[in-house]
């Protein structure tokens, strides 16, 4: 043993066979998948089908090993009803050709010990008779009426249609109700009716899910017709590994002579025998449900294809509409930041006198900031000078106020209700609406939900903004280098002051005794210090405002990341990454169906079934 | 050998006059007439939602039958029509007495519709005209039959008789199947039936009651064409007792009364030999059952009475055309009913689709100043003079308004007026969306015309249309100027009295808010006084109605109340400031009608209208009329 079990296991190819909990896996998965979006309507319309097969393959499950109910579908003349009596071995089901439609009412051949009480044939008419045949002891056969002797439903166009005696004839209308009952369909078709248009409507309704098995009648009168058949039935999507080709009369005439059957009949008995009975039964029904389980996958496709592009294209008007609102925003917001030169100015300068402490400088501008801090603040109004202002954001009014507070960040209801409709149309081609989506004209409450969102995430995200940048400013300006040089400058012309005033007292008025210069040199003195100092100050805020209104553009590039439309535009946000979801589901589930059905491929048996649509 | 109830050309003992083509010839110019109507109004027929004529069995005996046969030379044809692989080729080919159409025994192989013509016949006629839809090719082999296209592709295969004792004026056509699963083989062979006069049905005893088959003998026995029935694969004799009763059940369901009945025994060696016989049974249709010698089906279809069976399909044919529930006039009965949902459709349009636009109040000073440009060279030099100084003291408070920033300049004024403008159009055109949207709720047949309009178009677009227009938009136009100065020049000339009035006026601002409705179909709505009027091909159909209200007056000199107090001159404002303001908003109805909508009110308009047509009311007088004469 060289190999480890767990490397053996990963190389090999998966197991054949059917996968039973991978099927239940499938089925959940599916049940899961085509309830979890009822509000989109092409959801609701794959929902809907699904109730239809799930109430199936539910059956399937329930039903596993029970008898096989193998339905004779065919056209009239074609010689069903012979058949049927061929197999039951006598006379159950009356065949001829006196009239046509023979048979009228549903005719079910059981075997003596089968209980089909749980076969609902209500309703239809339907006639129970007991054989001992071989051919059918363990399937249960139902002789069906024909589909193409009952008329088109007429519509009525006010004036009764003449009458005539075909009015009461519902072959196609009982076959209809017997045929969601069986798990195998029998076709029996001769050389005049295996094209017939009325009953490939019918095959095509009723075959998914439900293997077949093909029969050519009339075989001593007609000529073979089964490779064109194979043709035919391709063309409808179906795979026909075999046909059959029997003469019911001679069948039914051995049968009831007691003499062997011919080699056509006997291969049908034959092959109901392996296909149809007992081990095969379950295979049949297992791999009819896998089948049913696709056809479902397949329409669902079939609905939701044509729908992939609008979701994507929705996607991408979120996108570009979110782009536009948010550009609005940033040329709105950027010109109130640049406008609000007095309020930087002061941000700065509170960022700066905080830490700069001592020194003279130092104290002489915590001197101009106390000066300025008499002056009372006027109540800064809007968001952004609110923000600038350390004020916080303000409260959202009610009403048109609601919209009027955001005008100034560059959003107003006319701009927000043009993204909004053209999301509704991408929506529309999308077959999304309400309940998903609201309308384009946000309602009050929305508007105040969405506007109260929005101003609170521009405020905190101007705050974190402003810091940042201020921050950024004040580390530029507040290095020790700046700082140094500035108190060196100013306490130089402070020491040459102050050591000239000494020096004119001490050497001058006491030393060379010349009278005191009084105040008048110390005035001066004074007014130039000042000036040095607002010099000073004017060249440290310059080389701090230096560039700003490069930064508030740079800090308005990083808007988008913010997500700060969001609100007005997140309903077609959900709606369209719910729909994603969804269509990417059922890809994952169309991807596990058919690993499902690889596995049991090698092993399908010789009966017919629906692959795909017809060409 | 004469068959009860057959017509046949009995030249010396017919007590009836000679039955010439001109009997149904008088027809051609209502024929004529009707199929010109017919095709005029289809296409509009088409999109209100009636349903397509091309489907109805009239339609077909109109354009398939009367069109082509009733002006020409009268041939008679003989279809041989069935289900799938009941033997129409075989029986073809027996009665042409050679194959023309090649007999296989796969279903549902006979793809075109294969002619056989007496010689010579196929040099003097037009059988593309006398077999509308189908393309005629000359036949090359049997094979031929087997190769027709697509729907769409209808080949006529034809072929002079290789036999040469084919009649002068017989066509013999044999069709695809009624049955298979190729739909277009239905059609070809429902458009060879409804050009034909006698028809070969043939049936077996699987295929005689068959939805399919039914429908396609019952459609033209409705047509009185005269129908010959063969049953075939007959397991003969065995089966002669069985068909009388499938033929009751055959005739009960389709209406039809065969003018003959044969069976043709199943035996594959004749079959294969093309010798099959005909054992007539003319019990089935009245007669007396006489030797069951086989017949020349040939030869009988040779002898009968041409003119008289011609008649008969063709006042068949017009017998279906003239029904008045089935027929043509039943048909435009389904047209005007259609019309009437569209009326009323257009009914829900003129109900919801109207949005109230609140417009920003105009800047005062650009309707003034066109009033003062007009009044400039009338005014005394005081009245020039005072205002120049009240100019000028108005520009120094201007001036030191914009100093202290609470104060705009002109140009700002009219940049901030046509934000708020475009943003008031913006959501009118949002709202005439959403409203649209409602309408199509409303009425599914609004849905189905605007639907594709509202879905699928670009509205994005819609939008930058409308910006891209009112960015292109004066704030005042020549047209407006012109319509100022027309109203003005109006008032000065019915009250020349109110010219001091007027001049007096001028110093108040009078603020009028506007508000402009905007409305698809608004039947009668008072056109704004506006230069609207001068729109440049604007649809009608696109109104702006301009209800305006005076929103606030403001005097700003005492005397200025009494002016306007004065008759005439109150209306006289609000008519310019409401102009002007019309204008404005037209660029919204432009793109409403240029972008969003198109063509699509036109359309509706043309649909609503569609019962009123001339062609509607002359169709049914002339079905009336040739109703009159027919029944005579």
């Amino acid at each position: 043993m060289t190999d480890s079990p767990t490397s053996a296991a990963a190389g090999a190819p998966p197991p054949s066979g059917f996968d039973d909990a991978g099927f239940d896996d499938l089925v959940t998965g599916l049940d899961r998948w085509s309830g979890s979006l009822p509000d989109w309507p092409p959801a609701r319309r794959v929902r809907a089908e699904w109730e239809e097969v799930a109430a199936r393959l539910d059956r399937a499950r329930r039903e596993l090993s029970r008898v096989l109910v193998v339905g004779v579908i065919g056209g009239t003349g074609t010689g069903k009803s012979t058949l049927v009596n061929a197999l039951a071995g006598r006379d159950v089901s009356p065949a001829g050709d006196v009239a046509r439609p023979t048979t009228v009412a549903p005719v079910v051949v059981v075997a003596r010990d089968v209980d089909c009480s749980w076969l609902s044939l209500d309703g239809v008419g339907a006639r129970v008779v007991i054989s001992d045949s071989p051919a059918v002891a363990n399937i249960v056969l139902v002789d069906c009426p024909d589909p193409d002797t009952q008329g088109p439903e007429r519509e009525s166009n006010g004036s009764a249609p003449p009458h005539r005696p075909s009015d009461t004839n519902h072959n196609r209308d009982l076959l209809e109700r017997i045929l969601p009952a069986c798990d195998v369909l029998l076709l029996v078709a001769t050389a005049q009716k295996y094209r017939s248009w009325s009953v490939a409507r019918e095959v095509a309704a009723f075959a998914p899910g439900r293997p077949l098995l093909f029969v050519q009648t009339h075989a001593s009168r007609d000529p073979d017709i089964r490779d064109d058949w194979r043709r035919e039935l391709e063309r409808q999507g179906i795979v026909a590994p075999a046909i059959h080709r029997v003469d019911g009369v001679e069948a039914t005439r051995r049968a009831v002579a007691g003499i062997g059957p011919e080699e056509g009949f006997a291969a049908l008995v034959q092959a109901i025998d392996e296909e149809l009975v007992g081990r095969a039964a379950r295979r049949v029904r297992r791999t009819g449900a896998l089948d049913l389980a696709g056809w479902f996958l397949r329409q669902a496709k079939v609905h939701l294809d044509p729908l992939r592009q609008p979701v994507a294209a929705l996607g991408a008007g979120i996108a570009s509409q979110r782009g536009r609102l948010e550009g609005l925003m940033g040329n709105a917001v950027a010109g109130k930041l640049k406008a609000s030169r007095p309020a930087w100015q002061r941000i700065m300068q509170d960022e700066l006198v905080e830490r700069w402490q001592g020194g003279p400088f130092a104290m002489f501008l915590h001197g101009i900031a106390s000066l300025g801090a008499l002056w009372p603040r006027l109540r800064a109004g809007g968001l952004v000078g609110r923000v600038l202002a350390g004020q916080g954001v303000p409260h959202v009014p009610s009403g048109d106020g609601a919209w009027q507070s955001i005008e100034e960040v560059g959003l107003s209801e006319a701009e927000v209700e043009q993204s909004r409709s053209i999301l509704v149309g991408l929506a529309a081609r999308a077959a999304i609406g309400e309940p998903m989506t609201g309308r384009a004209r946000l309602d009050d409450s929305a508007v105040q939900v969405s506007v109260g969102t929005l101003m609170e995430r521009t405020g905190n995200w101007l705050v974190g903004g402003i810091d940042r940048l201020v921050a950024q400013r004040r580390d530029r300006s507040d290095s020790p280098l700046v700082r140094t040089a500035c108190e060196l400058v100013f306490s130089g012309v402070i020491a040459a002051v102050l050591g000239r005033a000494a020096w004119n007292f001490f050497y001058g008025h006491l030393w060379m005794g010349r009278p005191v210069g009084g105040l008048g040199f110390l005035e001066e003195a004074l007014v130039w210090i000042v000036m040095l100092g607002l010099v000073l100050r004017f060249l440290l805020f310059a080389r701090m405002r230096a560039g700003l209104d490069r930064d508030i553009a740079g800090l308005v590039t990083r808007l988008p990341g913010a997500r700060l439309v969001d609100p007005f535009l997140q309903d077609f946000a959900t709606a369209a990454g719910k729909v994603s979801t969804f269509l990417d589901a059922g890809d994952d589930l169309s991807g596990r169906h058919e690993a499902l059905s690889a596995r049991i491929e090698e092993g399908r048996s010789s009966l017919g079934r629906l692959k795909g649509p017809v060409a | 050998m004469a068959t009860p109830g057959f017509p046949h050309s009995t030249a010396g003992d017919s007590r009836d006059p000679p039955l010439p083509a001109s009997r149904y010839a008088a027809w051609a110019g209502s024929v004529g007439e009707l199929c010109q109507l017919v095709e005029s109004l289809t296409p509009l027929a088409a999109t209100i939602g009636a349903p397509p004529p091309p489907d109805a069995e009239w339609y077909g005996q109109l354009f398939g039958k009367l069109r082509p046969q009733v002006i020409r030379e009268p041939v008679l044809v003989v279809a041989v029509c069935g289900g799938t692989n009941t033997g129409k080729s075989l029986i073809t080919n027996v009665l042409v007495g050679g194959e023309i159409s090649r007999s296989v025994p796969e279903a549902a192989r006979t793809r075109c519709a294969v002619a056989s013509l007496p010689r010579g016949l196929a040099a003097g006629t037009d059988l593309a005209a006398l077999f509308p839809g189908f393309t005629p090719r000359p036949w090359s082999s049997g094979d031929d039959a087997l190769g027709g296209g697509e729907a769409g592709d209808d080949l006529l295969i034809y072929r002079d008789d290789p036999g040469g004792r084919q009649p002068a004026r017989l066509i013999l056509v044999d069709t695809p199947d009624v049955d298979g699963t190729l739909r277009e083989n239905w059609q070809r062979a429902e458009a060879v039936r409804n050009a034909c006069d006698v028809i070969i049905a043939v049936l077996t005893q699987q295929k005689y009651n068959d939805a399919a088959v039914r429908d396609f003998f019952a459609a033209a026995a409705a047509a009185s064409k005269s129908l010959i029935v063969v049953f075939n694969m007959v397991n003969w004799p065995a089966q002669r007792e069985r068909i009388a009763g499938w033929l009751a059940t055959f005739n009960a369901e389709t209406g039809a009364a065969p003018l003959a009945v044969y069976a043709v025994a199943h035996d594959f060696a004749r079959a294969e030999a093309g010798t099959i016989e005909f054992f007539p049974l003319p019990e089935l249709t009245g007669g007396v059952a006489g030797a069951a010698g086989p017949v020349d089906l040939a030869a009988v279809l040779a002898g009968v009475d041409f003119d008289r069976i011609k008649l008969r399909a063709m006042e068949g044919a017009f017998r279906v055309v003239l029904d008045p529930v089935t027929g043509m006039g039943g048909w435009l009965a389904r047209m005007e009913a259609s019309s009437r949902d569209w009326q009323e459709a257009r009914k829900v349009l003129a109900e919801e689709a109207r949005v109230r636009v609140e417009l920003p109040s105009a800047p005062r000073e650009l309707v003034w100043s066109e009033i003062w440009d007009w009044l400039e060279p009338r005014r005394s030099l005081v009245d020039i003079n005072l205002s120049r100084v009240y100019r000028a003291a108005g520009r120094g408070m201007a001036w030191v308004g914009r100093r202290v920033g609470i104060g705009r300049t002109a140009a700002e004024k009219q940049d901030d007026f046509a934000t708020v403008e475009l943003a008031a159009l913006k959501q009118a055109l949002a709202e005439f969306i959403d409203r649209l949207d409602g309408a199509c709720r409303r009425d599914p047949r609004l849905g189905s015309l605007l639907g594709e309009i509202l879905v699928n178009g670009d509205r994005a677009s819609w939008y930058a249309d409308l910006e891209r227009r009112h960015g292109e938009l004066p704030m005042v136009s020549e047209d407006y100027r012109a319509f100022v100065r027309g109203e003005l020049d109006r008032f000065s000339r019915e009250n020349p009295k109110f010219l001091q009035v007027l001049l007096t006026g001028l110093s108040l601002g009078s603020v009028a808010r506007p508000c402009i409705t905007v409305g698809l179909m608004v039947a009668g709505a008072a056109a704004v006084p506006a230069a609207a009027a001068a729109s440049h091909g604007l649809t009608t159909l696109v109104h702006t109605a301009g209800d305006y209200v005076v929103w606030a007056v403001a005097p700003l000199a005492g005397e200025g109340v009494l002016g306007l107090t004065m008759a005439g001159l109150k209306p006289l404002i609000e008519r310019l400031f409401a102009g002007w303001s019309a204008e404005r908003s037209r660029v919204l109805t432009e793109t409403l009608h240029d972008v969003v909508l198109g063509s699509t009110l036109e359309e509706i308009d043309r649909r609503a209208g569609a019962a009123a047509r001339p062609e509607v009311a002359r169709a049914r007088r002339l079905l009336h009329d040739c109703g009159r004469e027919f029944s005579r």
